[in-house]
């Protein structure tokens, strides 16, 4: 009886090594197939041969179905210069066989590429409304410490803050209306980033938090089968050494966002000097329809710790508004003593602000000297 | 969540999910080595030991394990490779907690759910009907990979870097996602020496419209400044203004300022309005402009939001870099100085507002506060208001609040106005309707209380807090409204007599200094009662007796001294209101009689001379409409204590 038993096992034994192996050859020729460089195809295990597979599936699907929005579809047909014009292209040379030339001009376009995302300081990501990440640009690295290959295909709801999970799924959810008209998203989200300091890449168990700000807009094609997605750009908010122009000033706030400190940019730009604005809210400078905006920035600003503001109104000193935008981030506060490494250090706001548009609103001269006088009433509460 | 996950960290893990042991080939982490001999079976095992600085010696362990279960899909590892062996040290003592067939299946079921979700992107998988098992799904997707491979362009294993993407088609999605376009601009000049093919999808000019030109013919005169500004390399503006992202403050640049400026890879980030081109052509254009910002006839703009570097290279280098740069950058300018210098840009287009998605911050729009003056005035308006009402605040201060109560509103209002400078309790509005800056109507209900002074025991002010009403709403408060009036029907009747309806009230100047003067008169009221209160020895002189008991009525006949105050006061206005004045103010006081709540001993004022006070009662009369709403004349009549 054992014996029959033991012959039995065997035989499953084998046929199960045989299944493996023909399986493990099936995902080597699978592997085989993406475009990946050898080195990185030989340490893909299993299932992340299949994820990348299913990217590279959608995103054909992507840019090969028929256009989505209908400002895509206008445009085709005033200059015919669209993704799908290139993709014919790319067969139509592909076929001649003029491989150089095609080379060289894939050549200049990944410099091209490279450029623009230097320039933008970010990576490139397609969302499904699910919130597979089924694209990522390569230089994903740079910024998450985790390659393209090792993030593709993955969910991003695994990668961002928890916190931001509810947001990140209301800018998925893409109305019908919405997907057609190519809607625009913009949002500050956070997403671990294995990066020490010193640039190189860590341990994801020791991630930190890196806050982004994502832009971008939705897509979608119809045929063959219907998938819409999320082209975003995702950057991180650098507010080192930029060149400020003299339409930009710097404030620095307390976590109220009452002023602390201001620079003299302020005083010309919008009139209120250094020492009426100390103390005093940036809620009460700002035109009251956007509220809404400056609220969701300051939340943005306690939760993420980097906010970019969208565009809002300041109001003039002696009448009248300024549209601005203003990035801002919370940084250490610069007069803590350094002395108590360890204390939590009490936090501050700092706020880029670029002036957009010049004064307006001035309605009526007959204000002008009831407004000055609202402001200084204000002021000397 | 696993528990394993739970062990590795609290959920920063991708729960269970077999890694990618892809060794980094990041230009930064040049720890990560790769040893050579490799297997696909060994690789899990040996990425283990993949070495990062903080190697624990755990890693001889998890390699046995490893190796034991290299028969069977090892995949155990997580996302990233180099916390696996922490994370392995874990599944071992995790074997203890959770059965390993539990781990398993968890895998199991996620490849499942890949191969589900790889069957239903290949088009040959789909039409089946019933579930195709693993292999076979695995089989056609390599044979669909064949086909796309066969058809697009670019992944032949040949000189250059294979991606997922072809670069052109990565270009257009950066910037289809960045709604942006590309371009590069000489510094001195502002020539634009390329720009990308995405700028006709946003300015509308084509390509070859805008090489070669000026940037400066492009953009807003008024932004000019700015862009030269970041364009040039002059000593115009000496102080470099940058930021240092650690201490907030600004830097003064170590650099003179031309090399700072100019040296390769600073960067630059400005907003500018930039021209679109209009052009007469078919309908779908039309959808494009419409979203633009600026709806005139004239020129319209869109803002846009340039960032980049700065770039230069030295002249002698052009001619053989021109052709290596990619497309469109080799086209220099030929300068006289030793170097070209451009602004290499991403130019975005900037939406009109941050987009609002569902999930964004509410605060409750539908309650603002304002403050008055006894009479009416604003002297206070919280900026709620303005999206409720349209105005900005200072448009608002110094007017009468009944100027822009409806005039249906006005004996209610009145009357709460009435009672609420005589109560200490809050007093309830019923619903009335405000008039907005655009003529339309909002339905408030207030609630108004009066602040006084503890010291003086005067009111300084009333403080209203109003809360909108929605139209779903207002029906009830309309029966409230006529409730309301039926019961004070004669007093109403009376008030609505004594108001004579002009015609177009709410419109006429005329009808709205006399609206206003309402609440002057209401104020004049207390001021008087206060006054009387304190000197009932003048009797005779004023207008009204303030004993509970008595009828108002008779006090008609009292109206000439106050009539001649009132007609000081309305000096200058047109006289045709006096007679109204006069009859409001009959009307107000008819309504006051019937007023049971004048709670008069809550109204104490200091005691005061008559003929001083007749004369500082005169005084704030002539003051009250001219000042903006402060107080300031109530605290001046009571400085003679």
């Amino acid at each position: 009886m054992t014996a029959d038993k033991e012959k039995r096992r065997a035989i499953s034994r084998e046929a199960a090594r045989r299944r493996r192996r023909v399986e493990s050859e099936v995902f080597e020729d699978l592997s085989r197939l993406l475009p990946l460089q050898q080195s990185v195809r030989d340490h893909l295990d299993k299932p992340s041969v299949i994820r990348l597979t299913l990217s590279y599936i959608r995103m054909h699907t992507l840019l090969t179905g028929k256009t989505g929005t209908k400002a895509e579809a206008s445009h085709k047909v005033k200059c015919g210069q669209v993704t799908d014009g290139q993709m014919v292209r790319h067969e139509f040379n592909g076929g001649c066989g003029e491989e150089e030339e095609k080379e060289k001009y894939d050549a200049d376009a990944s410099e091209e590429t490279n450029m623009y995302l230097r320039i933008l300081e970010g990576f490139l990501m397609v969302l499904s409304t699910e919130g597979d990440m089924i694209y990522l640009s390569e230089n994903v690295s740079k910024y998450m410490g985790l390659t393209q290959a090792e993030l593709m295909g993955h969910n991003i709801f695994e990668f961002s803050h928890p916190c931001d999970h509810e947001e990140l799924r209301n800018n998925l959810r893409v109305t019908a209306e919405e997907v057609w008209s190519g809607e625009k998203r913009d949002f500050v989200m956070r997403i671990k980033s294995a990066l020490t300091h010193r640039g190189r890449s860590a341990n994801l168990k020791s991630a930190t938090w890196k806050v982004l700000h994502c832009q971008g807009r939705s897509k979608v094609c119809v045929a063959p089968s219907s998938v819409s997605c999320l082209l975003l750009t995702c950057q991180p908010l650098p507010l080192s050494h930029t060149l400020l122009s003299t339409q930009t000033f710097t404030s620095q706030h307390s976590m109220d966002m009452r002023f602390t400190y201001c620079d003299q940019r302020m005083t010309l730009l919008l009139g209120y000097s250094t020492e009426e604005l100390l103390g005093r809210s940036i809620y009460d400078l700002c035109h009251t329809r956007d509220t809404n905006c400056l609220t969701k920035n300051h939340f943005n600003l306690c939760f993420k710790s980097q906010s970019v503001s969208g565009r809002y109104r300041m109001l003039v000193r002696g009448g009248g508004y300024v549209w601005v935008e203003s990035h801002s981030a919370v940084i250490p506060n610069a007069h803590s003593s350094k002395s108590r490494p360890g204390a939590n250090q009490p936090l501050c706001i700092l706020c880029v602000t670029y002036v957009l548009r010049c004064v307006c609103g001035l309605w009526f001269k007959a204000t002008f000297t009831v407004s000055t006088h609202f402001i200084e009433l204000y002021l000397s509460k | 969540m696993s528990a394993r996950n739970a062990a590795a960290g609290g959920g920063d893990r991708v729960g269970g999910e077999p890694a990618a042991d892809v060794l980094v080939e990041d230009k930064q982490s040049g720890s990560v080595s790769l040893p050579s001999p490799m297997t696909p079976a060994s690789a899990a095992g040996m990425s283990v030991t993949m070495e990062m600085p903080r190697k624990r010696k755990s890693s001889v362990d998890n390699q046995d394990t490893k190796s034991a279960s290299m028969d069977m899909d090892i995949e155990d590892m997580d996302e990233s490779h180099n916390g696996s062996d922490g994370e392995d040290q874990h599944v071992k003592m995790k074997c203890f907690r959770e059965p390993h067939s539990q781990i398993e299946k968890r895998r199991r079921d996620k490849m499942n759910n890949l191969i589900d979700k790889l069957s239903a992107m290949i088009p040959t998988c789909n039409p089946m009907s019933r579930k195709m098992d693993k292999l076979t799904v695995l089989r056609m997707a390599v044979q669909h990979l064949k086909s796309l491979k066969g058809s697009s362009s670019s992944f032949s294993e040949a000189n250059y870097k294979p991606s997922f993407l072809p670069n052109d088609e990565l270009k257009h999605l950066i910037l289809k996602a960045a709604d942006g376009f590309l371009f590069v601009v000489g510094c001195d000049r502002g020539k634009i020496v390329f720009v990308s093919e995405s700028v006709t999808k946003i300015l509308n000019y084509s390509r070859a419209e805008l090489i070669g030109q000026s940037l400066f013919d492009y953009i807003h005169p008024k932004d000019m400044g700015k862009v030269k500004e970041q364009l040039s390399a002059s000593e115009l503006f000496p102080r470099e203004r940058l930021i240092d992202a650690k201490t907030g403050l600004q830097v003064q640049a170590d650099l003179p300022v031309g090399a700072a400026r100019l040296c390769t890879g600073a960067r630059r980030s400005f907003f500018c309005r930039m021209k679109i081109n209009k052009i007469c052509v078919k309908v779908e254009e039309k959808e494009f402009q419409a979203s633009t910002s600026k709806k005139k006839e004239s020129q319209k703009y869109c803002t846009v939001h340039c960032t980049g570097y700065m770039r230069s290279w030295p002249t002698t280098q052009l001619g053989a870099e021109g052709e290596g740069e990619g497309e469109g950058e080799g086209e220099a300018d030929k300068q006289d100085s030793s170097h070209f210098s451009c602004l290499v840009a991403v130019g975005r287009v900037h939406s009109h507002s941050s987009t609002q998605v569902n999930g964004e911050v509410r605060i409750k729009p539908t309650e603002f506060i304002t403050r008055y003056a006894m009479d009416g005035k604003f002297t206070f308006v919280d900026q709620r208001a303005t999206t409720i009402l349209g105005y900005l605040p200072q448009e608002l201060l110094g007017t009468s609040c009944y100027e822009y109560f409806h005039q249906d509103d006005l004996p209610h209002l009145a009357d709460r106005h009435r009672k609420v400078l005589r109560s200490k309790e809050k007093i309830e509005t019923n619903c009335y309707k405000f008039k907005t800056k655009s003529g339309s109507f909002v339905t408030l209900q207030s609630q108004w209380f009066s602040f006084v002074n503890p010291w003086t025991k005067e009111v300084e002010y009333l403080v209203s807090t109003n809360t909108v009403i929605s139209c779903d709403n207002s029906r009830t408060c309309r029966l409230g409204n006529k409730a309301e009036q039926s019961s004070t029907s004669k007093s109403s009747e009376d008030g609505k007599k004594s108001l004579p309806v002009i015609p177009g009230i709410s419109t006429t100047p005329g009808a709205m200094i006399y609206a206003g003067s309402i609440g002057t008169q209401i104020a004049n009221e207390l001021l008087d009662s206060n006054r009387m209160n304190s000197s009932p020895s003048s009797g005779s002189v004023s207008p009204f007796s303030l004993s509970q008991d008595k009828c108002p009525h008779n006090q008609i006949g009292n109206n000439v001294p106050y009539g001649e105050a009132t007609d000081m006061e309305i000096a200058g206005k047109s006289s045709s209101e006096e007679d109204a004045q006069g009859a409001t103010f009959s009307g107000a006081e008819s309504l006051m009689g019937e007023n049971p709540q004048m709670d008069l001993d809550s109204v104490v004022g200091p005691g005061l001379g008559s003929d001083e006070a007749a004369m500082a009662v005169i005084m704030s009369l002539l003051e009250t409409d001219t000042n903006l709403g402060e107080a300031v004349d109530f605290e001046e009549m009571h400085w003679s204590l």
